[in-house]
């Protein structure tokens, strides 16, 4: 025959231990969280490494981007014809649909998109979820430097292209 | 207006007795975790029909999956049911490695295998805090989700994201996780280990707890396997069956898989079947990570630039943290599916519902409901 009210106490026990606890609390606006640098939070651009390509607004499960473009032709001196080159109008991420997938930074074969840990960004509006490639740009300021990986795995673009950079040299 | 009765001996047979009411509970009640609704008949406070009316969140993920290729789907399909993301990436990938005759790398494989049960624990945490709030109990959902967040942490590492991973990809992971982390995930598996007792103290014990969920919504081991029930629900009843036991994939052959049952099939028996497979879980993850620390090689294989599967089916089921997930997929050489079948958990779950209430009273109603451990994204898909 179990005590009555044994299993309350116990429980009550485990409150008390609690109480005696530090707590774990971190005060967020003045405190900001400390994210790891694969975490997902916004798409920056970096405007130069694009070539207006689209394989991202194509590979978007839910074709949340937005590229306009034209093209312009540049005369290079010395080469016998003039150069074609496609000029970004526009390049606009609706976060409102995007599901944070990661496939368009993924397909890019320029390296001209990259995650940041940034999060702050709700808006009272939802149009202004779309953002333009001015503020796709300024994102590029929270992109963390990548983590290494694993020693056991294999390495990581970066760290191998840093490495083949370093043997040439 | 007036109507006039005359009660005298027998009238009670004609007049007072209580008539038939149809009850809804639903579609958006807090209990059932989404927009479910249950069609009730009541006479009194006894339930005497129930009708689980699904549909409400149905979002064609089926038929999307056909117009979407192999990446894209991952996206999708860690969605329906949102609490076991991974698990569920995991299966659609799993299908299609195994009509491309895909090899995934050793390394990959134990990875996988220690996420997945990760993110099983991650999975029960949620239903452990949850439901216990559900019948009035609030306290342990903070403890649960302190360990759900030193666990998220781990994931949010590795993965960059906390609840929709999309770590998988066709023939691995996405990328390697970073340097240390295998030691800071089995850091994590060690606290959440120390302090998963707390839990069990709090609620598992407790007299009021006991006295909602002893002997209330029992299921049968026979209608359990009749519904289709799995999982650890279906464990509760006793039906011993675990896929990965009895059907291992990814690295669960190599493992010894300890199988959590119960055999009083109440909601109390769910309950500490969950309790249980937590620390389960937890073990196989660190067993996964100390593999995983010794075997080198690379997380993914490279793949042609239009993943396109042969032409042909096949179907791959895995032990999802709410049961049995089965995907049928169909491919006729196109870099979409033809058809891909999602057979969920939470689906055959809910179904139960309709014989587990018959006979209950209104009071037990969340607590049976609250008990057989559902999503109901991962109903409706």
């Amino acid at each position: 025959m179990e005590l009555p009210g044994k299993g309350l106490l116990k429980g009550l026990g485990v409150t008390l231990k609690t109480m005696t606890r530090k707590n774990g609390v971190q005060q967020y606006p003045d405190v900001q969280p400390d994210l790891p640098a694969r975490s997902r939070g916004v798409i920056a651009l970096m405007e130069a490494n694009c070539t207006v390509c689209m394989l991202c607004a194509r590979e978007c499960p839910d074709w949340c981007i937005y590229i306009d473009s034209h093209k312009e032709t540049v005369e290079v001196p010395g080469a016998a014809r003039a150069r074609q080159k496609n000029v970004l109008d526009r390049f606009d991420i609706d976060f409102s649909l995007c599901m944070y997938c990661g496939i368009c930074i993924e397909v890019c074969p320029f390296d001209a998109l990259y995650w940041a840990p940034e999060f702050a960004y709700a808006e009272g509006d939802i149009r202004n979820l779309l953002h333009d490639r001015g503020r796709l740009g300024e994102h590029m300021a929270h992109v963390p430097a990548p983590d290494a990986h694993d020693p056991m795995g294999e390495p990581s673009k970066e760290e191998s292209t840093a490495a083949k950079k370093g043997g040439a040299r | 207006m007036t109507r006039e009765m005359t009660v005298g001996v027998g009238a009670g047979a004609d007049h007072l007795d209580t008539t038939e009411m149809v009850l809804n509970i639903g579609p958006q009640h807090p209990s059932t975790h989404g927009v479910l609704r249950l069609k009730l008949k009541l006479d009194g406070e006894r339930v005497t029909a129930c009708e689980p009316v699904v549909g409400y969140m149905h979002r064609g993920a089926e038929k999307l999956f056909e117009v979407r290729d192999y990446r894209q789907i991952l996206m999708l399909a860690n969605r329906h049911d949102w609490l076991s993301a991974f698990c569920s990436e995991l299966g659609v990938a799993l299908a299609v490695e195994r009509l491309m005759g895909i090899e995934v790398p050793e390394r990959a494989v134990w990875l996988r295998t220690a996420l997945a049960e990760l993110n099983r624990v991650l999975n029960h945490l949620m239903f452990l805090g949850s439901y216990p709030l559900e019948i009035g109990a609030i306290t342990p959902v903070f403890y649960a989700f302190r360990e759900r967040e030193v666990l998220q942490g781990v994931f949010e590492e590795a993965a960059g994201g906390r609840m929709h991973f999309m770590f998988n990809r066709i023939g691995g992971l996405k990328e390697e996780v970073p340097v240390g982390w295998t030691g800071r995930a089995r850091e994590a598996i060690g606290l959440v280990r120390k302090r998963m007792p707390d839990i069990d103290k709090l609620i598992t014990r407790n007299e009021i707890f006991l006295a909602r969920t002893k002997g209330v919504g029992v299921l049968t081991p026979e209608k359990a396997v009749a519904y289709g029930v799995s999982g650890p629900v279906a464990r509760a009843s006793g039906v011993d069956f675990d896929l990965r036991r009895d059907e291992p994939y990814l690295a669960y052959g190599e493992l010894k898989v300890p199988v959590v049952t119960r055999t009083a099939g109440d909601c109390h028996a769910r309950f500490e079947c969950l309790l249980e497979q937590v620390y389960v879980s937890l073990d196989l993850a660190e067993e996964c990570l100390n593999r995983v620390d010794a075997i080198s090689g690379p997380v993914n294989v490279r793949l042609p630039k239009v993943v396109k599967a042969p032409e042909g089916h096949t179907y791959a089921w895995t032990e999802n943290p709410l049961g049995v997930n089965g995907y049928y997929l169909v491919s006729r050489g196109e870099k979409t599916p033809y058809r891909l079948k999602l057979r969920t958990a939470s689906y055959s779950n809910v179904q139960a519902l309709a014989t587990l209430l018959e006979g209950c009273l209104v009071p037990d109603l969340v607590a049976v409901l609250g008990s057989m451990f559902f999503v109901v994204g991962d109903v409706d898909k």
